[in-house]
């Protein structure tokens, strides 16, 4: 599957350094038209129906409800996690990742509440696309998925095999997973209801700032960037090419 | 008993000797720009407005934006005119301003912890922070830089994203169709409005 994936991003020798490239050369956009076109979809979307949804999720449910519901669904991506960290080569943070769900299923209270965390269990994130990029397949161009928000080529593929992967659907009947999601959707959406405000009106161009969002929290993602550590490569960002710095 | 109390007291003559010696270290510099928004934010008996042109004050006091704004436009900079040049400080300043002051209503019972700090290649340092927020941690580096002896902030990096980069592609992109009288047209209009600007055509 890597071999056909590369054949449409067009990855020639082993890239592995790709991921580490900045930002800004993990952002090309040669679909922009179309993308914009579906951007502006979602857009309307999520003002017309989801935020004043999640809005009123927000009012009626206390904060504790609300984070309890975001820990339960969080728990339930346990099989894609571990997966992927495995696929990583992580074995450190798959022991992490089961004792996590242990802990949680059990004394969380079938993953409502994250007691883990406070035992020092730090949670990851994880999926397939940031597998990919961990071997070096490169993001390819970016896309906007109607509904789904913002990806590229590579984690489009890897959205799809995360699906495959996510043990849920197997034995939860489809008339529970539906609402399951539109639930997960909304609750989400109601924890950043401030931040999106905020992004869209501080955008000089909400549409390139989600873009750019997007490629830098991968490139964070993929690099497993811990807070200690400077994002890689970024000498042209802060000493840009022909500008002395202020003298 | 009362040997204990003077080495105590002693320790804490020290500490408070440090910290002042320490103003102008970078994580002062961060540690001071936090604690007072803070207050500020947290102050009921401040107005919105009060509590907007107080932050846009500790920003404009802490923030290089000379520096920044050659780093947001990148190899841009050098098209603009020595006119567009100050234009564009001025503006994007204000755009910055109005952004964060936005919001000083919504936040206040938050708490900063500075988790760390690095030395970055060529000089310049990352303070690194963490804003206590309803059981959601948000981490926020500050990047600065010296100059005249002062360190002063050059980037805030937001949960891994660059607000630096993030505008350098903003602009980037609205240079590639248009050019930097429009931009800052475009940025001028903005901040009177204070609105987001419409996107380009697709």
């Amino acid at each position: 599957m890597v071999a056909a994936l590369c054949a449409v991003v067009g990855c020639t020798a082993p890239r592995v350094a790709d991921p580490m490239r900045p930002a800004e050369e993990q952002e090309q956009d040669p679909w922009q038209g179309f993308n914009r076109k579906i951007f502006w979809f979602n857009d309307k979307v999520d003002v017309y129906v989801l935020e004043p949804v999640a809005t009123g999720w927000d009012k009626v449910l206390p904060d504790p409800v609300q984070h309890s519901i975001s820990h339960f669904f969080e728990n339930l991506r346990f099989p894609v996690i571990l997966i992927n960290d495995l696929l990583q080569l992580k074995p450190g943070a798959s022991g992490i990742d089961v004792v996590r769900f242990g802990v949680n299923t059990s004394i969380g209270v079938l993953g409502f509440m994250d007691p883990a965390t406070s035992f020092g269990l730090e949670k990851h994130d994880e999926d397939f696309g940031q597998t990919l990029g961990k071997w070096g397949v490169p993001p390819g161009p970016y896309l906007v998925l109607p509904i789904f928000g913002p990806s590229n080529v590579r984690d489009t593929v890897g959205r799809g095999a995360d699906y495959a992967l996510a043990v849920t659907p197997w034995f939860v009947d489809q008339i529970y997973l539906i609402p399951a999601q539109v639930i997960d959707t909304v609750n989400t959406r109601s924890l950043f209801l401030d931040e999106m405000r905020n992004a869209r009106e501080s955008s000089l161009d909400f549409y390139v700032f989600v873009r750019n969002a997007y490629a830098q929290r991968r490139v964070a993602l993929i690099a497993d960037q811990k807070p200690e550590e400077a994002a890689p490569n970024q000498e042209e960002l802060y000493y840009p090419r022909g500008l002395e710095p202020v003298p | 008993m009362t040997r204990g109390l003077i080495s105590l007291a002693f320790a804490l003559s020290l500490g408070l000797v440090a910290t002042a010696r320490a103003d102008s270290t970078p994580r002062a510099v961060v540690e001071s720009v936090t604690g007072q928004a803070l207050e500020v934010l947290g102050n009921k008996t401040l107005s919105a407005d009060d509590k907007r042109s107080r932050i846009e004050q500790i920003v404009y006091s802490n923030v290089d934006f000379e520096t920044l704004s050659r780093l947001v436009l990148g190899p841009n900079w050098a098209r603009l005119s020595d006119g567009q040049k100050t234009e564009f400080v001025a503006q994007f300043k204000r755009h910055l301003s109005m952004t964060y002051g936005r919001n000083v209503e919504t936040y206040g019972d938050e708490k900063v912890i500075i988790t760390g700090e690095r030395e970055e290649p060529r000089g310049d340092r990352t303070v690194r922070t963490k804003i206590l927020h309803q059981g959601d941690d948000i981490l926020v580096d500050y990047r600065l830089r010296e100059k005249d002896g002062r360190w002063q902030i050059i980037d805030f990096v937001i949960e891994h994203v660059s607000l630096v980069a993030n505008y350098r592609s903003q602009f980037q992109d609205m240079l590639s169709h248009g050019t930097a009288d429009e931009l800052l047209k475009s940025l001028h209009e903005k901040n009177e409005r204070g609105e987001p600007l419409k996107a380009p055509k697709a």
